[in-house]
């Protein structure tokens, strides 16, 4: 399986989607969470110029995971299967004998790799970008503790992984990119956007959000220090729904990651490959 | 006291068949036996439902009903695909890696020593173009990094579907040559091709599919049939009556002002001298051969979509 893996990472690393994600996502998360609100009026953001120090750094990067993060590692599972159908490369993968399933496994391993540098490399970041502020407003730099930060870099994998596992998901079943994009961001914007919008006035619909992914991914976030201001505030992801305990959300986005994962590898098993 | 069944058969199909949905049957109740160490030619038009059996013989493609064994296992089984090569209708890869790189990926996915990578690609002439990005190779390149590709596992049994597609003139002679090598030393190789031409010169046995059935099986001389003479002569019916009246002549047929005579065409001297000897003009006298195109032809009309 290791050297199954090493192939599939292979084909990640080397495809520039993969890092041109990975660069847009770091600087649009560095651009929504440090610099735009930052320079508009700091003293007028959810929780002052403070936030911005490095002390809030694990709660204010990880509430753009559950939606902005999500997007993203949406398209990065789409294209780690979708893309295997364009290029019809996915026969040329199923005929060399390791099996359908240690393949599916390899690529899932592989895109939960890759999902690491893309909360890595945006928490150094944004440790830079917290570190220049500090700096700037003459602040004390408090470093936030290593255990807060390796549980927030941890629940940003989580999220991104479910995101991730949803791309995959649909990327098997629409056999391609593009559909599989277009319905994911459906169900981000308007399937989990609307219905927790209206879930304010039709309590019927607040049962429902609470299983969505975004209530559980920000219910992690708001348990690791994002304020529910800026969860609230923060654009077409904004989600201002229940919050459920964290230990159920951390729950049922493995379960989502399972089930996911499960279809995918179901339908992928069985459908032939024409 | 244990019975074992020991086939030479490496590929062997019983009744096996597709259907998508009620309309269209790809292949249907399909017989084929591939023999060990021999180029099996798999001949039909587009459309016959050679290349969905070869998806069904790699496992990419359920069978509706039937069976099917390759190697001794079930297609599709690690068992089976570890010990096939295949390239299956246009080559496929990741188009922004090298070839390289690509077959690095297939090697690991397949369990193969990577050193086996720079081995193919001498084999199949890319060594100089290995690091190069798949995007940047012509469609005869591709086709020969498919082959490679093919060729990583050192199979058993090696399954190529058009491999000479895109490739000129002379890179098609020379793929009909590399083919043959690659027959050398007890290896299976299936060949899948429209192209008449390309499978009378490699392949010891063809097999013929028309509308996903096999119609006819056999070397490529038994497929032509037996050679016999044309004789063009007056009086016809004369002719006719003395040929067919000589020993060894198993029949006559008449059509066009011609006679068409099957016998061992080394009665060509005493058939000519029978006639002349009797009066009859004999103006033509020739030796008449069945190509595998009119064989090919004539099993194949009206049979090239699938039903």
């Amino acid at each position: 399986m290791t050297r199954n893996v090493t192939a599939e990472l292979l084909v990640l690393r080397k495809r520039a989607a993969t890092w041109i994600l990975l660069g847009i996502w770091t600087l649009l998360g560095i651009f929504f969470a440090y610099v735009v609100p930052y320079a508009l009026d700091p003293e007028d953001a959810t929780g002052g110029v403070a936030q911005f120090f490095p002390a809030a750094l694990a709660g204010n990067l990880i509430a753009g995971f559950p939606f902005f993060g999500g997007v993203f590692a949406l398209m990065l599972g789409v294209f780690a299967l979708g893309s295997e159908y364009g290029w019809d490369t996915l026969k040329t993968l199923f005929t060399q004998g390791p099996g359908r399933l240690s393949v599916f496994a390899a690529k899932l391993m592989a895109l939960g790799i890759v999902l690491v540098p893309f909360v890595g490399v945006l928490f150094v970041a944004g440790a830079v970008a917290s570190y220049v502020i500090a700096q700037i407003e003459d602040a004390p730099v408090d470093w936030p503790s290593a255990w807060l930060l390796l549980r927030a870099m941890a629940a940003g994998w989580l999220i991104l992984a479910v995101w991730a596992a949803l791309g995959v998901l649909l990327g098997v079943v629409t056999r391609g990119t593009s559909l599989a994009i277009g319905v994911g961001m459906l169900y981000a914007l308007v399937i989990e956007g609307l219905l927790s919008a209206f879930a304010d006035s039709v309590s019927v619909l607040e049962p429902l959000t609470q299983v969505f992914l975004r209530a559980n991914g920000y219910s992690i976030a708001a348990a690791l220090g994002a304020s529910v201001d800026s969860i609230e505030s923060s654009g077409p992801g904004s989600y201002s729904g229940p919050l459920v305990d964290s230990v159920q959300a951390l729950a049922v986005l493995a379960a989502f990651i399972v089930g996911l994962a499960g279809v995918s590898a179901l339908v992928l098993r069985r459908r032939d490959v024409a | 006291m244990i019975v074992v069944t020991v086939t030479d058969h490496v590929i062997e199909t019983r009744d096996l068949t597709k259907r998508y949905g009620d309309a269209v049957v790809a292949v249907d109740g399909l017989e084929l036996r591939v023999q060990r160490g021999e180029v099996y030619g798999f001949l039909g038009p587009n459309g016959a439902g050679k290349t969905t059996t070869l998806r069904m013989l790699l496992g990419l493609v359920r069978p509706t009903s039937g069976h099917a064994s390759v190697l001794g296992a079930a297609p599709g089984s690690s068992h089976a695909l570890s010990r096939i090569g295949a390239m299956v209708e246009a080559p496929a890869f990741y188009p922004y890696l090298s070839g390289r790189d690509n077959l690095t990926v297939l090697a690991r996915h397949g369990g193969v020593g990577e050193e086996r990578i720079a081995i193919v690609l001498a084999a199949v002439g890319l060594s100089d173009r290995a690091t190069d990005r798949i995007a940047t190779y012509s469609m005869g390149m591709k086709q020969r990094l498919g082959v490679a590709a093919a060729l990583l596992k050192d199979p058993e049994l090696l399954i190529l579907d058009e491999p000479t597609n895109g490739l000129d003139p002379a890179g098609m002679a020379e793929m009909r040559e590399f083919i043959r090598s690659l027959a050398q030393g007890g290896r299976t190789v299936v060949l899948s091709s429209h192209l008449m031409g390309e499978i009378e010169q490699v392949s010891d046995r063809v097999g013929i599919i028309r509308a996903g059935s096999l119609v006819a099986e056999g070397t490529v001389e038994e497929l032509r049939g037996r050679a016999g003479l044309r004789v063009r002569a007056e009086p016809l019916p004369e002719a006719a009556r003395l040929v067919a009246a000589l020993p060894g002549v198993e029949a006559v047929t008449s059509a066009g002002g011609l006679l068409d005579v099957t016998v061992d065409t080394a009665r060509a001297p005493a058939i000519n001298r029978v006639l002349v000897e009797a009066g009859v003009a004999v103006s033509e006298l020739y030796l008449q051969k069945t190509s595998l195109e009119d064989v090919f032809l004539e099993l194949t009309a009206n049979g090239d979509q699938p039903r």
